[in-house]
């Protein structure tokens, strides 16, 4: 058993009062979780404190928190880790205040989740935000025609592959840690765009393209996505929101898709400048990223020259300074190669991978142990056989 | 250490690749530039094709560890796009298979014994920053220092050492303090600046960088400091076009993490390419030459 | 007031594929949940559903092993039903867009699971519930125009018409506090199950026994509340489920001397025997000192290769790292036997009907009875998929071409009144809830368990009639109307001791062993007097009891072996 000392930030909208903090003390072992602490307080102390909570094994996604300022569920979140972690980390409380309880002890600081409403306590209202968003990917399958007599045959590994995207378990933990959707309350989202992956990469369903179209061309889409990691860190099922997010780019440059925001152009500027020239052109990926060329001509895309136009007062101030004084910064395709014969290396480099691209991906594969490992028999007969014991 | 450098601390920072040059070696830190390294793919040619993504990083580790020395970069973005293909890179059935593209060359990555750490990380553990503190022979004078510590250094922790060194996050903090400046707490410390965005939603981006420089200066920042050219970018190169979308005036210098170590230890910021920011350090320049009274 | 032609109470796979079912037949649904549909139980079903899909493989040999599973307590015409509409309603679920696993051949795959004769069990890595209501919800979505989706609205009581019939329901809206009467011409209740009263449970904090409690009062028969399934493999302390299909996959079961002693229990299934079979085994086992010091034998996972467990026991890996501590693919992990499921609800024929006309019962809630006295693994995702269509196929029907319900407003008074005393109870006034819901908890998992006899089960109904008398006065601190979880909490309770109280009485009353009934007094399964059920309805002075038959079609009791 151990003392920790659980900061609330609380909200009662009856009360008409703003947001306040409330300190629980509380006894527990410190390997349960900061929901078995909270629940503590809820039975103990004040059953008015309102959290979202069911399975307590982080399967329901009910209890999405932020704690010491990280967005995750608190039922697996230990009270003995969270407890160091405030320890070593200067945790900024919102509103100023003291971190220590009034017995000296650092406090786990407990919020609400964040880019949601709060409707009262640690309870935020979903349904204006997370569910919204993910109804806006038309989230159930869209077949063609109808369905087979058995089942659509489909190949094992796509099944395995949306697995990841399918054990979203909906907590909203990657919405309330999104940056970008801080900057933008518009941008689609991690959990939404996550759960379009699932139909993109299902074969069964029929409107890829369409999908892929319409969230590569939506500005609030998959561009919008400020590249963080902040959902990959906050999920806490592995789903990697940011991973399936650029898996839709990925696919979307499959489809052919240029969209509007200029993403497509982006990626294939950055990765040509490299095979060209070893090390980023800046200037050059500034130019194709709005408009690439074709045969060395510039072929201005929709938005382009507003693109183009915005970044010039930025390039002056650049050549004013002094960052932008040689030709090779100021002139697009002058930036040198890599010395010798190593900017042909990189180009068989390109040859290779490009005919391959192996996608490995870790949530499936696991990662190896250091020692090897010994790989035990696979049993006969496990997927259309019989149990194991020897019975028939 | 087998130095290496990035790309835009050559291109559009270069007052980076100086100040690094000058600090490493009064620090006594020999770097041995990997010239013939290509571009580590900043995250976006891991978005269009992994396996191309991690053969280059394979390529530039393997150039490393020919010069039997540990390599060391001085981007978070390169630290964080490295440290991604490292993780994949250690299963071996695909890391024989992108050897094989490493061969013709005449080079193979090896992940025994291998390590790649930034600038931050190596003067935090292995330089450490007791020693670095004797060295600063012009102490920051309680310079009120925003941390800016880019996200690929921070997220996700699974692949960045966490578990071995679950300070990570709080070393900008540290070493200020070493330098003998103060901190400044403020609300975008370790959020994103928007870099990645910049082409494909600007608002957005320029919103994110303008929203975190008007809190460091609402906390009383001098300046910030931050150990990624990219992130310098968006927050300093940038600054004038975030400061219309986020409707205030900004005005706050912003600095490399080596510049900030290069002025403790007395250079001056001539030397280490300050002039050539957009936003600019004058007024880091005053403090630091009358430091105000604590 | 809402009003709707059948109205559905719980949204978990039961109530989420009734409220499919019945909006197909074109009639007007409602569906509500105490808790976002989501957020039901059935997502911690990890196993599998099983189905006699495969070519080599009959209904009948699934039938049979349901009911030699159940110890033949099983209904064998309902159980026929369930196994023959298996393979369409898995077929089904695929064309909705479930992501099965599948074989080489890009067909459906399947695993094996503990009772079956054949492996027949299919699957979603192990996260089959939660992939599968993910996927009805998402038709929910899909036709939203077609079921009202009413979140977060508890359900405090059934409405019933003059003639008895049940005409609908109060809820109050979790959000704002408001209480609304709703009207319907058929009500389905799909509330789960009732693991709450015992502690610890893998159940979540939300399976109270609502729906059971409900009916009860209502005046529905209760069946078969004595049959309590004891899971083999949960983690001990917390609770939490170790899927089945680790041992499925071939995990091996050890007691602290490292021999795998399912081999004196059940040599031919070993691990893989009916749940009941093996949680006996394991509480022999660590009664008699074969055990850890913590009161558990050990799951061998470590057996399985690497990239199985990846592919579909993550779960679990995830389970025993941040709940154990426990690498499984480099370690056993600790477990014993622990509440998970209760066989018996409220009764029903195979249409989903009770015999309040108009109240409908499908999925965990009710007892057509399918399991009997005990339930093979992967079988209750298929009962509440089959009983969960059937019975909005029959609301549906009942509903058509009758007169709206009229549900009268005083019964929305009632409840208004009931919700207010306990929010005017005063601080101190008698125990808090908390107390009285540990209190019991402890109880049901000391007394009524694995192993009973006359003495434990009376002094457990004992005390929870005391406990009974103590949630009368039992208070709670918030008085507020916006998200009063504390109200709930003392509504719960009491769902929590109908249940329990039911429980008691019914193991008391069955002087034999059958399923997971076990009786160290009466240890011999005894068909000439107890191939019967159990049944139990309100009254005043406590739970009446009668009987009913049990249906027999092809398959004469025999005894059980595995």
């Amino acid at each position: 058993m151990a003392e920790f000392t659980l900061k609330v930030r609380r909200f009662k909208p009856e009360d008409r009062q703003g947001p306040y903090w409330e300190s629980f003390d509380v006894e527990l072992d410190p390997t349960l979780s900061v929901l078995d602490g909270l629940l503590q307080a809820k039975d103990r102390d004040d059953g008015s404190l309102a959290v979202r909570c069911s399975c307590r094994a982080a399967i329901c996604g009910s209890c999405g928190v932020k704690i010491n300022g990280q967005s995750t569920l608190a039922c697996k979140t230990m009270l003995e880790e969270a407890q160091s972690y405030a320890e070593s980390h200067a945790v900024a409380a919102q509103e100023g205040g003291d971190k220590t309880a009034g017995n000296g002890r650092t406090e786990i600081v407990v919020e609400p989740m964040g880019n949601m409403p709060v409707i009262k306590d640690l309870v935020t209202d979903m349904e204006s935000t997370h569910w919204k968003k993910i109804r806006r990917v038309t989230p159930w399958l869209l077949p063609e025609g109808d369905p087979p007599e058995r089942e659509y045959i489909v190949p094992p590994e796509s099944m395995i592959d949306i697995t990841q995207s399918m054990a979203c378990i909906q907590c909203g933990a990657c919405v309330s840690s999104c940056l970008s959707m801080e900057a933008d309350p518009d941008f689609i989202g991690p959990a939404a765009l996550a759960k379009a992956y699932r139909f993109v990469g299902d074969p069964r369903d029929a409107e890829g393209k369409e999908r892929l179209h319409d969230l590569a061309q939506d500005p609030h889409g998959i561009y919008d996505c400020t590249h963080c990691f902040s959902c990959i860190d906050a999920c806490p099922k592995g789903v990697a929101p940011m991973d399936q997010i650029m898996r839709l780019r990925r696919a979307a440059e499959h489809e052919g898709i240029q969209d509007q925001n200029h993403g497509h152009n982006h990626m294939e500027a950055f990765t040509k400048i490299i095979e060209k020239k070893g090390t980023l052109d800046e200037a050059q990926l500034l130019q194709d990223s709005y408009a690439p060329g074709i045969k060395g001509k510039l072929v201005p895309k929709h938005g382009a020259i507003k693109g183009l136009l915005e970044s010039l007062p930025t390039a002056i101030r650049g050549i004013k300074t002094g960052k932008m004084r040689s030709l090779p910064k100021l002139i697009p395709g002058v930036h040198a190669k890599l010395p010798g014969d190593a900017q042909d290396h990189v180009k068989r480099i390109y040859a290779h991978a490009e005919d391959h691209e192996i996608e490995l991906n870790l949530y499936i594969r696991g990662e190896e142990a250091d020692e090897q490992v010994e790989e035990a028999v696979a049993r006969p007969g496990a997927d259309e056989g019989l149990a194991p014991g020897g019975g028939s | 250490m087998a130095y290496w450098p990035g790309c835009v601390s050559r291109g559009f920072t270069p007052e980076l690749h100086g100040s690094t040059a000058l600090v490493a070696d009064r620090l006594g830190i020999e770097l041995v530039e990997l010239d013939r390294a290509n571009c580590c793919g900043a995250g976006v040619i891991a978005e269009h094709n992994q396996e191309l993504a991690d053969t280059l990083n394979a390529r530039t580790f393997a150039l490393a560890q020919q010069t039997g020395l540990p390599m060391m970069n001085i981007c978070s973005t390169c630290q964080g796009a490295q440290s991604e293909c490292e993780q994949r890179l250690r299963d071996s059935e695909y890391r024989s298979h992108i050897n094989e593209s490493l061969a013709e060359e005449g080079l193979s990555y090896d992940p025994e014994g291998f390590t790649n750490k930034n600038f931050l990380w190596v003067l935090v553990e292995d330089y450490g920053l007791d020693k670095l503190k004797e060295q600063a022979q012009r102490p920051l004078g309680g310079l009120r220092v925003g941390p800016f510590y880019g996200c690929y250094i921070l997220r996700p922790k699974h692949r960045l050492g966490y578990e071995e060194h679950p300070e990570r996050d709080l070393y900008l903090d540290r070493l200020i303090e070493a330098l003998g400046g103060e901190v400044v707490q403020y609300d975008g410390a370790r959020k994103c600046c928007g870099f990645p965005i910049i082409t494909m939603a600007r608002d957005v981006s320029l919103r994110q960088a303008g929203t975190h420089l008007g809190d460091a200066l609402d906390a009383g920042a001098d300046c910030l400091v931050t150990p990624c050219p990219l992130c310098h970018l968006n927050l300093d190169m940038q600054q004038p076009e975030a400061a219309k979308v986020v409707n205030r005036d900004l005005g706050l210098a912003v600095l490399h993490l080596p510049q900030l170590v290069g002025l403790a230890l007395g250079f001056e910021p001539k030397q280490l390419g300050m002039s050539k920011h957009i936003a600019s350090t004058k007024w880091v320049e005053q403090r630091l030459a009358e430091p105000v009274a604590a | 007031m809402p009003d709707h032609d059948v109205l559905v109470i719980g949204a978990g796979l039961a109530g989420q594929r009734a409220a499919l079912a019945a909006a197909e037949q074109g009639v007007s649904v409602g569906i509500v949940s105490k808790v976002h549909p989501v957020r039901s139980h059935s997502n911690a079903a990890q196993g599998g559903i099983n189905a006699a899909l495969q070519e080599d493989d009959t209904w009948e040999s699934h039938a049979f092993d349901t009911i030699k599973g159940s110890d033949y307590l099983a209904d064998q015409d309902a159980v026929e039903i369930m196994c023959r509409a298996a393979p369409d309603e898995l077929l089904h679920l695929e064309h909705l867009g479930v992501t099965f696993h599948r074989n080489e051949e890009g067909k459906l795959g399947t695993r094996a699971f503990g009772g079956a004769s054949a492996a027949r069990t299919y699957y979603v890595a192990d996260i089959t519930g939660q992939a599968i209501m993910h996927v009805l919800y998402e038709q929910l979505m899909k036709f939203s125009e077609d079921v009202a989706r009413y979140e977060e609205y508890f359900t405090t009581g059934l409405a019933l018409g003059d003639d008895g019939s049940c005409v609908g329901a109060v809820c109050r809206n979790v959000r704002d506090g408001s209480m609304e009467l709703f009207g319907a011409k058929a009500v389905i209740l799909a509330t789960g199950g009732n693991g709450q009263a015992w502690h610890p449970t893998t159940n979540a904090l939300i399976c109270t026994g609502d729906g059971i409690a409900q009916a009860y009062r209502a005046g529905a028969k209760l069946m078969d509340m004595e049959m309590i399934q004891y899971h083999p493999t949960t983690l001990a302390g917390k609770g939490f489920l170790i899927t089945e299909g680790a041992r499925g996959e071939g995990a091996h079961l050890l007691n602290a001397n490292g021999e795998r002693f399912m081999e004196k229990y059940a040599p031919n299934k070993m691990e893989l025997a009916s749940r009941d079979v093996v949680s006996r085994a394991e509480q022999t086992e660590i009664q008699e000192g074969r055990g850890f010091e913590d009161g558990t034998v050990s799951l061998d996972i470590t057996v399985v290769p690497r990239k199985r467990i990846h592919e579909a026991l993550r779960e679990i890996v995830l389970v025993g790292r941040d709940f154990a501590g426990v690498d499984i693919t480099k370690e056993p992990i600790h477990i014993k036997p622990g509440n998970h499921y209760t066989m018996g609800g409220v009764k029903t024929d195979i249409e989903g009907r009770t015999n309040v006309p108009g109240l409908y019962a499908a999925g965990e809630v009710a007892c057509v009875s399918v399991h009997g006295g005990n339930r093979l693994g992967a079988n209750s995702l298929l009962d509440t998929l089959i009983f969960g269509r059937r019975s909005g196929v029959d609301a549906a029907n009942r509903a058509k071409g009758r007169e709206p319900a009229a549900p009268s407003r005083a019964v929305l008074r009632d409840e208004e009144r009931r919700v207010a005393d306990i929010l005017g109870r005063e601080k101190g006034s008698g125990r808090r809830v908390s107390e009285i819901r540990k209190e019991l908890g402890q109880t049901m998992d000391g007394k009524v368990a694995v192993f009973r006899d006359a003495e434990g089960l009376n002094e457990a109904l004992e005390t929870v009639k005391r406990l009974k008398e103590e949630a009368l006065t039992c208070y709670i601190d918030d008085r507020s109307a916006v998200f009063n979880q504390d109200v709930l909490g003392a509504i719960e309770l009491g769902y929590m001791l109908d249940n329990a109280e039911a429980t008691c009485v019914a193991a008391i009353h069955r002087t034999e062993s059958r399923g997971a009934q076990y009786r160290t007094d009466f240890p011999e399964r005894n068909d000439d007097e107890w191939l019967k059920h159990i049944d139990l309805r309100y009254s005043d002075d406590g739970p009446e009891i009668s009987y009913s038959e049990v249906t027999i079609t092809q398959w004469e009791p025999e005894e059980r072996r595995y």
